[in-house]
Parts: C-alpha cells; structure tokens; sequence
C-alpha cells in the first residue's frame, strides 16, 4: 500500500520555540488517521505544514507522491481550524466559487453545489447570505467546501468543535463516507468521542513530539486495562468472595461496582461465567481503554488539569462525551 | 492564471454588484449626463411675453413723457436686442476664459445660437408695454388698486390692459430743496408693481424711471445730457499676458481647472480600489476564510487576483467619471480643451499608481486582524497620498520649477504630479515622460516583491497587531 502522506524528521519553531520536533509520520492510502494531542501540542502547525501554508524549518514531506501540496491542492480537501465564510455571499456563489478555486468548471461547480446543499439538509439556502446561517449549518457548508471537488486527501482540523450532538453524528457519517469511497482523511479533535468511534489509526502528539502512532486496534491491545467490571443488583452481594474468583489479583469496589483487575494470563470467559454464577447481576462487562485514561495517562502532568483541558467547551458536548 | 482570474472576477463582482458602490459612483456620473441632456432641453421654453400698463403720476411734470419715450414700442425692442448682445458678449468672454479659441469657440457659438434655449434673446422676456399717465393729483391708494390682480399674462383685445405698476414721482425726486455737505438731496420715489411681475421687467422699469429721472434732474440744471454721459462712461481695461508666441488671452479657470480635475480623477479612482482592497483583505482575515481560500491557491494567486480584481473596479471609476467629463466637453464642444493622448497616459500613470497604491493596501490589510489596527499603518500611507493634493497649486503655477520636477521621479506620488504637470498649460519636456514612467515602473517592481513576502507572512499570523519595523522583517526574512 502506498502512502498518501510521508513525513520524515520534520522540525518547525516560532521563535524559541519548538513546535514540530524531529516528526516521522506514513499516513497509508485510503485510511482514518486521528490526530489527538493537547492544546499546542503541534496539531494545527503539523497538519498546516502538510498542507504548505506553512514550510517547514528542515525535514522531508512527501504528499500524494509530491515534494509539495501546492503540486496537488486540486486533490487535497482542507478544512482548517481558522475557518470562516465570506459573510455577504450567497451560500450557492461561496460553494461555487469554492468550487471553481479547486479546479472544477462552472458547469459541474453549480450541479454538486445543488446536490450537496439537498444531502446535508440545506437546499433552501442556496439563496442565501451566509450571515444568516447559523453556526453549525455553517460548518456544514464549510464541510462542503472542504469535499466538493472530491478529493483524494481529506484533512479536516478540529472538525467537531461547535457542533450539537445530531449535528455530531452528521458529520461522523459524512466522513465515514467519504472514507468509504476510498479517500484518505486525517481529522484532528479533541472529541475523544468521535476519534474513538471513527479512527482506523491514531497519531498523538504532545509538545511537538510524536507519543502514538499505530492502528486503534494495537492501542486497544496495549492499553487493555485487564479488568472486568462486575454491579450486583443486591447491594449486600457486594461482600461475596470475588477476590477469589481464579485469575483475579485485586479487587476495588466503588459505590456498588466492583472493578476485578486480573492477571495476565488469566481466562477471562472463565471468570466471567463464575462471576455470574455468584450473585444476580446489573451488569458484567469486560472494562475497554477509553481514549481520554490514554491521552491523560501519556500526556501526563496533574489529571485534573488536563481534564480541564479537554473538557468540551458547551453542555451538549459534555453530555455527549458522557453518554459515548 | 486561471485560478486568478477567478479570484479577479469575484473580487470584481463583490465591489461592483452592491447597492453601496451603484448609489455612490454610477449615480453621480449618471446624473450629471442626465442633467446636460435634459437642461437645455428644459430650458427650450421661451420666457413668455408680457403685456400691460405702467401707469405714472408724476407730480414734477418733467418725469413723465420720457418713460413713455423710453417705453415706445421702437425702444422696448431695441434695449432688448441691446441686452442680448450683451448676454451673448458675457458668455463669449467665458468661454475665453475657460481656454476656448479659435475653431472650437466658433463651434459653441453656433450651438448656443442653434439650440433656442441658449440663445440669448431667449434669455430677456419680450414686452408690450404701454405708459398711462395719470393726473398728478390722482390718490395713489385708489391707483394702485388696479395692480393687485395683475399678472402679466393676459392679454387684454381691447386698449384696457392691465397695471403691471405705478410709479409715483414726487416734485423732490427732480428737483432739490435742501443741500447736505454741498450735494443736493433728493426724495425718493415709489416704484409699486405686481406681485409676480418678471424680475427682469422690473429691473427695465427700475432703470429706465432712474435715467428718466437723471434725465430730468440734468435738464432742470441746465446740463447738456449727452456730454454729462460721456464723461461718466466706466474706463476699459485690455487684459492680455506676453507669452513667446506672442500676446494671448488670460486663461486662468482652465490652468488650473483642467490639471486639477485629471489629477483628481486619478486620485480618486486609485485611492477608491485601494480601499476596496485593503478592507476585503482585512474581511478575509478577521472572517478566517483565508485559510480556507489558501486551501486552494496559493497566497501569490490570492493577492494577484485581488489587486486585478479590485484595479478593474478603479479602472471602472476612472472610465465612468473620464467619459462623463467626456461628454460633458463634446456637448459643449470644448474636446480641444484635452489631448486624446492624455487619456493614454491617464491609462499608464493609473496603472502606475494603482499598482504601488494596491501593493501597500495589500500588505497592510494582510498584516493586521482588524480594521481598527489599519489604521495606524495607513496614516503614513495617506500622509504620503494626500502630497499630490497639497502640492497642485504651486505645480499648476510653474509646472516645470525644480520641485515640480523633482516629484515627478519621486515614488508613490510621481505618477500624480506627472498628471498634474501634463494636463497644464505648458510643456513638459519630452524626455520627462519616460523617464518618469520608467521609476514608476521601478517603484512598481519592488512593491510587488515586497508585498508578496508581506502577504504570505502576514494572511495566517493573528495576535499582535505588526508596526513597520515588523513589516520589513517580514520582507527581509522570506
């Protein structure tokens, strides 16, 4: 397979200091790169350097088999983190022109316009100024502008932010789509949420450096937390013997649940039928990573900080992290 | 390139096809064409005859029979064939003065002579007046009864006309009974008339009751009239200035008029595109769509369509307002009054001054967040674009001094006061033209380079608004 991106010792600075140090990177064709990492980790700088907006201080960068994106910006779709529209145009001439920039004709630039506009549920604002859009119909017509010329390469920098939860689950289809017609993505987020449930690969980068770099499937593996998670219905349950149960190294109850860590080489179907068969049970579930224990786990520093960090700015995006 | 013409034509559009840019600079041209169609169309109409009486009580016995000398019939006609040519004289020293001779000056009399409107005689409303003269001891309240229904439009069939006014001559207008500090005085008279009697009648009435009563006063002293007149006549003066092809005719309004309105042209136009550019690129980045339009081209395509953009738009200006003053000057058949090659070099100095001007607006407006941070980085800029305005008079007064010619080669203002200098009176030596082209062009070179590396830089950085120091960083450092 061959690789829609290829970073190799990539180094940017701002002054004194190091935004982007020593970066490898192979985006493979066709894949769902997710780029996590806290605020200012090099994101915004890494994925602006991929798109030669800005260039970089020393190190290669190959994009769609060229030395530059400026040699292929017809077939990259760029969504940036600073994103705006044109207040005083109409929504039609803003795709249209959009369009036009990326290479389509006139022509074919009104005909997607149209059907985009209907697929996203905003056919009767081709008319109109994009003022009077609100913000998450905006993102949509930002989204637009980002596909309309269908390209092979898709970059969407933080491209969940400011969107309500239906508006969430939109956009997760657009991209899954779009990547199911064979487009490469990289999207950047600080929804662990959506770089859960969309990613096929994960880069995380904290303070310029490179921390993760590897399919989800392999962090599931390694951050695998071994522990099962056990709620008796019956509160009294709770002193039955689970420390016991075979393959179990510790046990820690908190208000009712019971998380059993295991041993490495403990059987975990085993233990899950003996685990049943010893109270009447709410719940019982193998624990899975969860991406936000991960990132804090490797961004280190004090937890509560870094939640800080990471808390989604509006209420609706908090209930959504908390019901994901 | 196509990409920038993309650019340019939306960049176009998005000036052009607002309300704001329609109602400011179309109306404006518009109706000043509208008004020279339609003003002497308008002013075709005939001042209408006026018919009546100017009843008279004259109390000296000397007044009255010569206001009804001066208003016989033969008379009326001839001070009004007197006042025409005088009319017809007024307007050709005018047009003298506005620079207009030979062929040319020809051409606008006969077409002031051919449109009626403008025709002098046109412009003095034809009477039938007749004098009535009352008894002297007629009560005036009882005579000036009759004025107040008249107008001056109807025209009676029978000898009954209306009383268009009376005048009242006491004994004392004509002759004097007292004397202060040696000069005999007199007591006025009452000139009475209706209410919407033409203003020029009134004035002939005034005029000739005053002359009569001179008349009358002269007589009553023993003077002969006629040599009294002739010592009184206003001297003339013969104004002409010595130039090498010999003595001209002063043409003041047109020196400095005509260099004045092609320089503001330019001005004008240029300074307009770039403010459009400078404010759409400011939008650009405080909307945060550059990145997203820079996704797409690259921020030399994006400046490049901008300022062809926006320079169509100064060009559109310039058109507008040039070919308004264009047909201004071939209706009234003064296309002498400007060299059909002036409008070349308009064309060149425009693109000239645009270019630096759109370069600087381009930087600056990429620079900074907002519009209020422009500010502070344009007040240099227009300290140096206002120079040209406060230099015209004394370049206009001596187009070719050492200073005028030391601007002509200075950057940014050089294309204005080029202007200035061509469209005056005399000429600029040849070598002048260009040489100052070929610094504008210069100017021009090193604008675009600069600008670009300040563009690149400045359209993604937000935060700190930059100072000009940062500005020259930014060029020396790409």
């Amino acid at each position: 397979m061959t690789n829609a991106i290829e970073i190799r010792g990539l180094n940017k600075s701002f002054g004194p200091k190091r935004a982007v140090q020593n970066l490898d990177l192979d985006v493979p064709e066709g894949s769902l790169y997710g780029f996590i990492g806290p605020n200012g980790a090099g994101k915004s700088t890494t994925i602006r350097m991929i798109m030669s907006i800005i260039f970089p201080d020393s190190g290669d960068l190959r994009v769609l088999g060229k030395a530059s994106a400026v040699e292929s910006k017809d077939r990259i779709g760029y969504l940036p983190e600073e994103r705006g529209i044109y207040k005083k145009m109409k929504v039609g001439a803003f795709l249209k022109y959009i369009a036009r920039l990326k290479g389509l004709d006139a022509a074919e630039a009104e005909k997607r316009t149209k059907e985009w506009l209907v697929r996203v549920g905003l056919a009767d604002t081709y008319r109109k100024k994009c003022e009077e859009l609100s913000k998450g119909m905006q993102q949509k017509v930002q989204f637009i502008s980002a596909v309309i010329h269908e390209p092979d390469l898709l970059i969407l920098d933080e491209v969940f932010t400011g969107l309500d939860p239906v508006n969430r689950r939109l956009m997760r289809e657009l991209i899954s789509e779009q990547n199911d017609a064979g487009r490469t993505i990289i999207f950047s987020t600080h929804a662990m949420v959506e770089a859960e449930q969309l990613c096929d690969h994960l880069f995380m980068i904290n303070k310029g450096v490179k921390v993760i770099d590897m399919p989800m499937d392999d962090i599931w593996r390694r951050y695998d937390p071994k522990t099962i998670v056990v709620e008796p219905f019956d509160s009294t349950d709770i002193s039955r013997p689970w420390a016991s149960l075979p393959g179990v190294k510790e046990m820690i109850e908190t208000d009712g649940v019971i998380d059993l860590r295991l041993n490495d080489d403990a059987d975990t179907s085993e233990l899950m039928r003996a685990a049943a068969n010893l109270a009447k049970l709410r719940r019982l579930e193998l624990k899975r990573a969860n991406l936000e224990d991960i990132f804090i786990d490797i961004v280190g520093g004090s937890a509560e900080e870094l939640r800080q960090e990471l808390r989604p700015s509006n209420p609706a995006e908090l209930e959504e992290v908390r019901r994901g | 390139m196509g990409k920038v013409f993309i650019i340019a034509w939306k960049e176009f559009l998005a000036t052009v096809a607002t309300k704001a840019f329609i109602l400011g600079l179309l109306l404006p041209p518009f109706f000043m064409t509208v008004a020279m169609v339609a003003m002497p169309l308008l002013m075709n109409k005939k001042a209408p005859t006026v018919y009546g009486h100017i009843a008279v009580i004259d109390q000296s016995g000397m007044v009255a029979p010569r206001i009804e000398e001066a208003f016989s019939a033969e008379k009326q006609q001839e001070r009004r064939e007197q006042k025409a040519k005088e009319v017809k004289e007024t307007i050709e020293k005018g047009i003298q003065s506005a620079g207009i001779t030979g062929k040319t000056a020809e051409q606008v009399k006969q077409q002031m002579d051919a449109s009626p409107g403008m025709a002098a005689q046109n412009l003095i409303p034809e009477t039938t007046l007749t004098v009535q003269v009352l008894p002297p001891e007629t009560p005036v309240d009882e005579a000036k009864q009759a004025i107040l229904k008249a107008t001056g439009r109807e025209q009676a069939a029978d000898g009954n006309t209306a009383r268009l006014a009376l005048l009242v001559i006491p004994k004392e207008t004509v002759k004097s009974s007292e004397v202060s500090d040696g000069r005999p005085v007199f007591k006025p008279y009452q000139l009475l008339t209706a209410p919407r009697l033409d203003i020029e009648v009134q004035k002939d009435i005034r005029s000739q009751a005053n002359r009569a009563i001179v008349d009358s006063r002269l007589t009553d002293a023993g003077e002969e009239i006629e040599k009294i007149r002739g010592l009184m006549a206003p001297p003339t003066a013969e104004e002409k200035s010595v130039t090498a092809s010999g003595e001209t005719k002063i043409n003041d309004v047109a020196k400095l008029l005509v260099p004045g309105a092609f320089m503001f042209l330019l001005w004008i136009s240029v300074f307009s595109a770039g403010q459009y550019l400078l404010t759409s690129t400011i939008e650009e980045k405080s909307s945060r769509v550059m990145e997203v339009i820079l996704s797409a081209v690259s921020p030399l395509q994006l400046m490049l369509g901008k300022i062809i953009g926006k320079g169509a738009v100064g060009l559109l200006i310039l058109a507008l307002f040039s070919s308004a003053g264009a047909a201004a000057l071939i209706m009234f058949a003064m296309a002498d009054l400007i060299a059909w090659q002036m409008l070349i070099l308009l064309f060149v100095y425009f693109m000239i001054a645009y270019v630096t001007v759109a370069c600087l607006m381009a930087s600056i407006g990429a620079a900074v967040n907002d519009i209020t941070e422009a500010q502070s980085l344009m007040t240099p800029v227009m300290i140096i674009l206002v120079i040209p305005m406060m230099l015209w008079m004394p370049i206009i007064r001596n187009p070719n001094s050492m200073f005028a010619q030391v601007c002509s080669f200075m950057p940014m203002i050089n294309p204005f006061i080029m202007i200035l200098r061509l469209a005056g009176s005399e000429p600029v030596p040849v070598w002048q033209i260009p040489a100052s082209i070929l610094v504008g062009l210069l100017t021009v070179v090193f604008m675009c380079w600069a600008s670009a590396k300040i563009f690149r830089i400045g359209v993604l950085m937000y935060g700190k608004p930059p100072n000009f120091t940062t500005l020259v960083k930014w060029v020396r450092m790409a």
